[in-house]
């Protein structure tokens, strides 16, 4: 993310517990706001958002905590925040020692000793980004790319030897792993679909999605209960639990409340099984809700937008176009939407905001209930 | 809203908020979370601050706090299967209930509001666990009286009442059974010729004469369920059979339920299955007993369930093995059961079945198997007083024939 122009993260969703989130003098903000502190002033390079707290990782090492768990530290490399645990990376004592991975209770406000302490070896780091930055595979993915973190016991996990893991991403029940091939791997438990292929039968070990075989994935993202791969050529591929329409397919619960676009494609192009051919529209003939999507399904954006990064929280998806717009889609009870509203949608939505103030998004990172998103200044033509 | 700073917090009108009110503990500190350390932290601090904005008369920021409370919970409660969600998130997602249905009260007494609140009540029963000595369900009671002692005025346009609509009765032709496969009928056989010839060597039988004098036999009918448990919120699964494409879960009123899929030629098969009916509304469950013979199987007495069955004639029940022995009592109306025995039961092959469902608490249903090449199967009419007693591993099939009980 090495950019000329000066860029700033906003934040927008749940932050009952005084998460940073701009005001957030209520439980929530429905529209992008600015960070306030201690975000805010950081030059943060790494937003991870737990339910109750947010860390925020500045490019110069400094971790601060905002919500319910408070702290700061030095040193810091990566974070990554579970309402369990809140893992740190941080730089060895030495030059020549590896870094080292430590985990905390959120409420010790990192006073006193971690929980545990797991020494990464010195030198097996993933490639530098551009620009010299520190790519260590986020979290929860150790930098080492063998193993992973886990919230629950046991903590510490390995990978089969044979995965080259480029990315890994942690939902309520299950994993999603990119490697360096771009090939999609999913394990846990499926009961949702979130794992992607075609059952609802759990995995217990990394198994591909053959249906995304030979497509390259530049991305994925994992929600509380689905799933989202982002390819390099820029579609999304979406599946798992879609009861508050966070895979941007037509569910039940908000037709009933009448804020479903069922009947128009939104974007359906792999049918499953789950698809029901009793097509309906408003003449009264059933309409086609899907809660759950068991394999990958091709979302098309609006304008044909080309997508580059997405997150997923608890039951809602944020994507992030080529172009700089951020859209957003699924659960909207808390504003974690950022449509000013707190309305759910079963379709993407483009978020305003950064458009009518002229930002172009460039990262976004979702807690279960919030969204943060990175955003810089538009090219002056 | 202004407050008078001396006026109690908790003051409101109306004797519904003071039925409440006495139901509820006095003051925050008798208010017992009593929540393991399987709670989050940060959760236990949340219900902390909605009780004390509760008890310090801060409704509508109890409310945000609530909601928050449940939407955490019920997250927690959709994760994993639903027999390993921890007990106490259930008791996390009462008791967000509770403070929410209170608080509702608080605001007003009109039967839209209280019929919310009722809702959120049931839901607390149905995905909750016990808090506070079953505090919900002395709500729910409150509610429904309060809700009956009106007029009651239209709910919504589904639910007109339809107290004086008959159910369908027509006659509806029995299939034929070969009587030397048909299951054995007994008039009160002792609990020791019971558990010799039947219990212990795993035979199926047909009981006469044992609930006779139970009240639900004399009391229950449309219009007495109606009366009882109306405004109570259930799950009713909708479909022929549950392992179909189309079948699904949802939640609704007694009342909704009974217009929509039991009087008036219902479009679609709607049928309240295998619901713990009887620990929801203790009411109805002061009007059935526990046969003796429930004493003889295996396992604890506090270890029985007890589940109804409420349908429209026309409800498969595809073939099962239930993971209980079991004593099946029908009230009203017919079934056609088969059952195959455990020597049979090669010729039935389970196959897969994965409900997708929209509610979590609903369990998997025994393992469920195919027929190939029937062979013949030992079926049983069940008419109304009859108990069949279906012996664990036996394999059953169910067809209501006529409205159920």
């Amino acid at each position: 993310m090495a950019e000329e122009r000066p860029g700033a993260w906003f934040g927008f969703g749940f932050c009952g517990f005084g998460q940073a989130l701009g005001s957030g003098r209520e439980r929530r903000v429905l529209s992008p706001e600015p960070l306030r502190a201690p975000g805010a002033g950081l030059d943060v390079y790494r937003v991870s958002a737990s339910w109750s707290y947010t860390a925020f990782v500045s490019r110069g090492g400094r971790l601060e905590l905002a919500g319910a768990a408070g702290g700061a530290a030095g040193g810091c490399r990566d974070a990554w925040a579970s309402e369990a645990l809140l893992v740190l990376l941080r730089a060895g004592p030495g030059p020549e020692t590896g870094a080292e991975l430590q985990a905390w209770a959120p409420g010790s406000e990192l006073r006193g000793e971690p929980l545990w302490v797991h020494t990464v070896e010195a030198g097996a780091e993933g490639d530098d980004g551009p620009g010299g930055k520190p790519q260590a595979g986020p979290l929860p993915l150790l930098p080492c790319a063998r193993a992973y973190v886990s919230p629950r016991p046991p903590f510490y996990r390995p990978l089969a030897p044979g995965l080259r893991a480029r990315r890994l991403e942690l939902g309520a029940e299950h994993a999603l792993l990119l490697d360096e091939a771009g090939q999609v791997f999913s394990w846990g438990g499926g009961r949702h679909g979130q794992l992607g292929h075609g059952t609802l039968e759990a995995e217990l070990e990394p198994r591909p999605l053959e249906a995304l075989q030979g497509l390259p994935m530049a991305e994925v993202a994992a929600g509380g209960w689905h799933s989202v791969s982002v390819s390099e050529t820029g579609d999304v591929y979406i599946w798992g639990w879609n009861e508050s329409g966070q895979l941007a397919l037509p569910t039940r619960s908000l037709a009933e409340d009448g804020k479903t676009v069922a009947g128009e494609a939104a974007g359906l192009h792999e049918g499953g099984p789950d698809v029901k051919s009793t097509a309906g529209r408003e003449d009264g003939a059933p309409t086609p809700f899907i809660a759950v999507q068991p394999f990958p399904a091709l979302l098309d954006l609006p304008r044909g937008s080309e997508a580059v990064k997405a997150s997923c929280g608890s039951r809602h998806t944020a994507v992030v176009t080529r172009t700089g717009e951020l859209y957003t889609w699924g659960w909207g009870k808390y504003g974690q939407l950022g449509h000013k509203d707190t309305s759910s949608w079963d379709r993407p939505c483009r978020v305003e905001y950064f458009v009518e103030k002229q930002l172009q998004v460039r990262a976004v990172s979702c807690g279960p209930w919030n969204t943060y998103a990175y955003a810089v200044e538009q090219e002056k033509s | 809203m202004a407050e008078d700073i001396n006026r109690d917090p908790l003051a409101g009108t109306g004797a519904l908020w003071e039925a409440l009110l006495a139901l509820l503990p006095r003051t925050k500190e008798e208010l017992k979370l009593d929540l393991s350390e399987k709670v989050e932290r940060s959760v236990v601090m949340l219900l902390q601050e909605a009780t004390e904005l509760f008890y310090g008369g801060r409704r509508s920021e109890c409310l945000q706090t609530s909601e928050a409370v449940l939407d955490y919970s019920w997250e927690k409660l959709n994760t994993g299967p639903w027999q390993d969600v921890d007990k106490d998130w259930r008791r996390v997602y009462a008791f967000g209930c509770l403070l929410k249905a209170a608080c509702l009260c608080e605001a007003s007494e009109d039967a839209t509001t209280v019929a919310a609140a009722l809702k959120i009540c049931d839901m607390g029963l149905l995905m909750g666990a016990a808090i506070l000595g079953d505090i919900l369900i002395k709500v729910a009671a409150i509610l429904q009286t309060h809700l009956l002692s009106r007029k009651r005025p239209a709910q919504g346009p589904t639910q007109e009442q339809p107290s004086t609509k008959k159910a369908r009765n027509e006659h509806v032709s029995i299939p034929d059974m070969k009587s030397e496969r048909t299951v054995p009928r007994l008039h009160c056989p002792s609990l020791q010729y019971f558990r010799k010839h039947f219990l212990v060597p795993e035979r199926p039988v047909i009981l006469e004469g044992v609930a006779d004098h139970w009240p639900c036999m004399k009391k229950w009918s449309l219009e007495y369920i109606q009366e009882v448990a109306g405004c109570r919120t259930v799950p009713v699964e909708v479909g022929s059979r549950y392992t179909d494409e189309e079948w699904s879960q949802t939640l609704m009123t007694v009342n909704e339920f009974i217009s929509k899929y039991i009087v008036d030629e219902p479009r679609d098969v709607g049928y309240l299955a295998q619901h713990q009916l009887f620990d929801q509304i203790p009411e109805l469950k002061q009007d059935i007993s526990i046969p003796d013979y429930c004493c003889l199987g295996d396992g604890e007495e506090d270890e029985i369930t007890i589940n109804a069955w409420f349908g429209p004639q026309g409800t498969v029940s595809p073939l099962h093995q239930d993971p209980q022995q079991n004593l099946l009592v029908q009230v009203i109306g017919r079934k056609y059961i088969r059952l195959y025995s455990p020597q049979e039961s090669e010729a039935l092959y389970p196959h897969d079945t994965h409900l997708l469902h929209n509610t979590s608490q609903v369990g998997v249903r025994g393992t469920q198997c195919d027929m190939a090449d029937s062979p013949p199967p030992h079926p049983v009419s069940g008419d109304q007083n009859s108990i069949l007693e279906n012996p664990f591993p036996w394999g059953c099939s169910l067809g209501g024939c006529a409205v159920e009980g």
